[in-house]
């Protein structure tokens, strides 16, 4: 026992003296080679102008916030807010959630996959932030539907309890899933055999052929339907879409949600002007007549000319 | 008169509702009066823009109303907003007249003396004759140096409320009733006693400029805050050392704000060769220096063509440790390695083959 204990602490002190030797040699010549290999470096003098349109289509939200090194610390005193920092962002964010490794839509359409309808799409990235893609995008018929809705974690995609509790609005490290019947046995939507075949197209797309292409994508699409489910169908009172008591939603949330002040945004959709009785002396803005807006939807309107193009 | 027999069972009512005005949380009648927070409250609110660019548009309420401008209405900044749901956002304008009226000269206040402060410093985008500096691109802007700032009370005092001595609060009380106004005031007062902003703080935030390669390049510079990082100074700053000097100290005349920094050659610069010698030997610093004391190269590089004598006296102690310690360690590892196999031998390994 006694020698199995020396060995033990030789071994410890070996790794000790090598953990010193890396620091020292990184202290000492590798700062000489870098210095050197720096000295090489050729530094172009040229003006910044406008940053590659190409390079900034490939951030996604997760490579600028969620998985960013550009971390600050500031020091208050009391406290210390550790943050992502965004170039150019004023407001302090303040939180970290993990990425969403369970989605397999992700890999193509990104994290803020919605950008067609300008009106709506902040709107619509925000829900994506907590709500899978097939929770809007797969409209299942009366007869597959389960009304089971769960939650999944963001990184390792297991099922969790309901996170909202407590948490403020929408920073949850979880997202919410349909779940459907096959065989008789409750499944999640996003069944791995799924997440397998799209990882497997991603993988291969460059080299298939055309007609391969479209075949895979038809297949991976095959559950999606073309007219999304609706803000309506969630934000009211009247069966809503998603069991919102069932999600955890304390009923204050509830209330929150299907209340006049969100729903009467989606549903008239109409400008308002904010509240002036705090600056008072200055006249009240007069702004242009313009006819409401149809409902909030994902699709574009058909023919809306003077709609206001509110944009978040 | 008893109240009730006054007011009837209005006079209760009308208590509750004082009392429930009174004691509502303060950010209740934070900057939100528009409703702003309805959306933007939500981390997930973003959106690609048109140019490609990613825009994030959550504000996080909590961190703001605790913030220099938490008393200031969203509109107040963001102008051009004036209906909900809005027309996408304009760049905030800093300069802007703001709601807030300020006390002294009992006008709106605005941050118009800052940029003819800028206007008139080394950072400026113009030359003394007015004409666009090249590169001027490079010059900074507000937010290129400050984020949304945060109150930074002077925090001796811990006990009940981190950051806020409660004895002083105390005394603020006898005076004055709001209980968000004392708390405003006593952070903006206790704030602006210290530094605003950690030395580390100051420092990563002038070294976003002068410590990038390309843009320190375009403009001649020493790569200034990785300098700052080697030196006593530098090396307190970065174990969190409030006491040390930090860019500012140096580099701001006493008694002015931040933004008036000037080149060296100008004679209002504190690092004007008339005027350097009043830097370190101010009061607070090293009190009865020499002028000659001021004179050391402060921003020395370890660089072998701008500093030569500084390069080769560095490089000399850099392999003189190395080449020490490094043997020590060999030494050390290979002595442990005889201990944990004391019979091991290549010659035997070769007698029995």
């Amino acid at each position: 026992m006694k020698c199995f204990l020396t060995k033990l602490y030789i071994l410890a002190f070996m790794a000790l003296v090598v953990f010193f030797g890396v620091l020292i040699w990184k202290l000492t010549f590798a700062h000489l080679i870098h210095e050197y290999h720096a000295r090489k470096g050729h530094v172009s003098i040229e003006h910044t102008g406008e940053p590659d349109k190409k390079d900034i289509g490939k951030q996604t939200f997760e490579t600028m916030i969620l998985e960013s090194e550009d971390r600050v610390k500031h020091y208050l005193g009391y406290r210390v807010l550790e943050e992502q920092r965004i170039k150019g962002h004023f407001h302090h964010i303040d939180f970290d959630i993990g990425p969403d490794n369970r989605s397999y839509c992700r890999s193509c359409h990104g994290d803020m996959p919605h950008d067609k309808v300008k009106d709506v799409r902040a709107f619509l990235n925000m829900h994506a932030f907590f709500i899978a893609c097939q929770t809007c995008h797969v409209k299942l018929e009366e007869g597959e539907k389960t009304n089971v809705y769960k939650w999944y974690d963001r990184k390792t995609g297991d099922i969790v309890d309901s996170p909202v509790n407590g948490a403020p609005p929408g920073t949850y490290n979880a997202k919410i899933i349909p779940f459907v019947r096959e065989n008789g046995q409750l499944v999640r939507i996003d069944s791995e055999d799924k997440i397998q075949f799209a990882t497997e197209y991603k993988k291969n797309e460059k080299v298939l052929s055309e007609g391969q292409k479209s075949m895979a994508k038809k297949l991976i699409h095959k559950f999606i339907s073309k007219v999304p489910v609706t803000c309506e169908s969630c934000h009211t009172n009247n069966n809503p879409t998603l069991p919102l008591a069932e999600l955890g939603y304390p009923k204050t949330r509830i209330d929150s949600i299907t209340s006049t002040e969100v729903v009467g945004m989606i549903k008239k959709y109409t400008e308002f002007h904010m509240p002036k009785m705090l600056s008072p002396g200055e006249k009240p803005a007069t702004p242009p007549q313009q006819p409401p807006v149809p409902l909030l939807s994902p699709v574009p309107p058909a023919a809306p000319p003077a709609a206001p193009p509110a944009q978040h | 008169m008893s109240l009730k027999s006054r007011f009837g069972p209005f006079g209760h009512i009308g208590i509750l509702v004082l009392l429930t005005i009174y004691f509502m949380p303060s950010s209740v009648f934070g900057a939100d009066a528009g409703n702003c927070l309805v959306c933007h409250k939500f981390p997930g609110l973003s959106r690609v823009g048109e140019n490609g660019e990613m825009r994030l548009l959550y504000v996080n309420e909590e961190i703001h109303n605790k913030g220099v401008h938490g008393s200031v209405k969203c509109e107040g900044c963001h102008t051009d907003i004036t209906k909900i749901p809005h027309d996408p956002a304009k760049p905030v304008d800093c300069l802007v007249l703001c709601h807030i009226i300020e006390p002294t000269s009992e006008q709106k206040f605005s941050h118009k003396s800052v940029a003819t402060s800028l206007e008139d410093s080394v950072h400026s985008k113009k030359d003394k004759d007015g004409k666009e500096k090249p590169f001027s691109e490079d010059m900074p802007t507000c937010k290129d140096c400050h984020d949304d700032p945060m109150f930074r009370p002077l925090a001796f005092v811990k006990k009940v409320r981190p950051g806020v001595a409660e004895d002083a609060l105390g005394r603020c009380r006898v005076c004055h009733s709001k209980e968000a106004f004392i708390d405003k005031f006593y952070n903006h007062i206790t704030t602006r006693l210290h530094k605003s902003r950690s030395p580390l703080n100051i420092a990563e935030a002038c070294a976003r400029c002068h410590d990038d390669p390309k843009l320190v390049a375009r403009h001649n510079l020493s790569r200034a805050a990785g300098s700052y990082g080697q030196t006593f100074h530098g090396k307190a700053a970065n174990l969190l050392d409030e006491s040390v000097p930090d860019c500012l100290d140096c580099h701001v005349p006493k008694g002015k704000s931040v933004h008036q920094m000037y080149k060296n050659e100008d004679s209002r610069a504190t690092t004007h060769k008339e005027n350097r010698g009043q830097i370190c030997n101010s009061v607070d610093c090293h009190p009865g220096a020499s002028k000659k004391f001021s004179n050391y190269q402060v921003h020395a590089e370890f660089d072998k063509g701008k500093n030569p004598v500084i390069y080769w006296f560095t490089t000399f102690f850099i392999i003189l440790t190395g080449g020490t310690l490094l043997p020590l360690m060999a030494i050390l590892f290979l002595d442990l390695l005889r201990r944990l196999f004391p019979n091991a031998s290549f010659r035997r390994r070769k007698e029995k083959q």
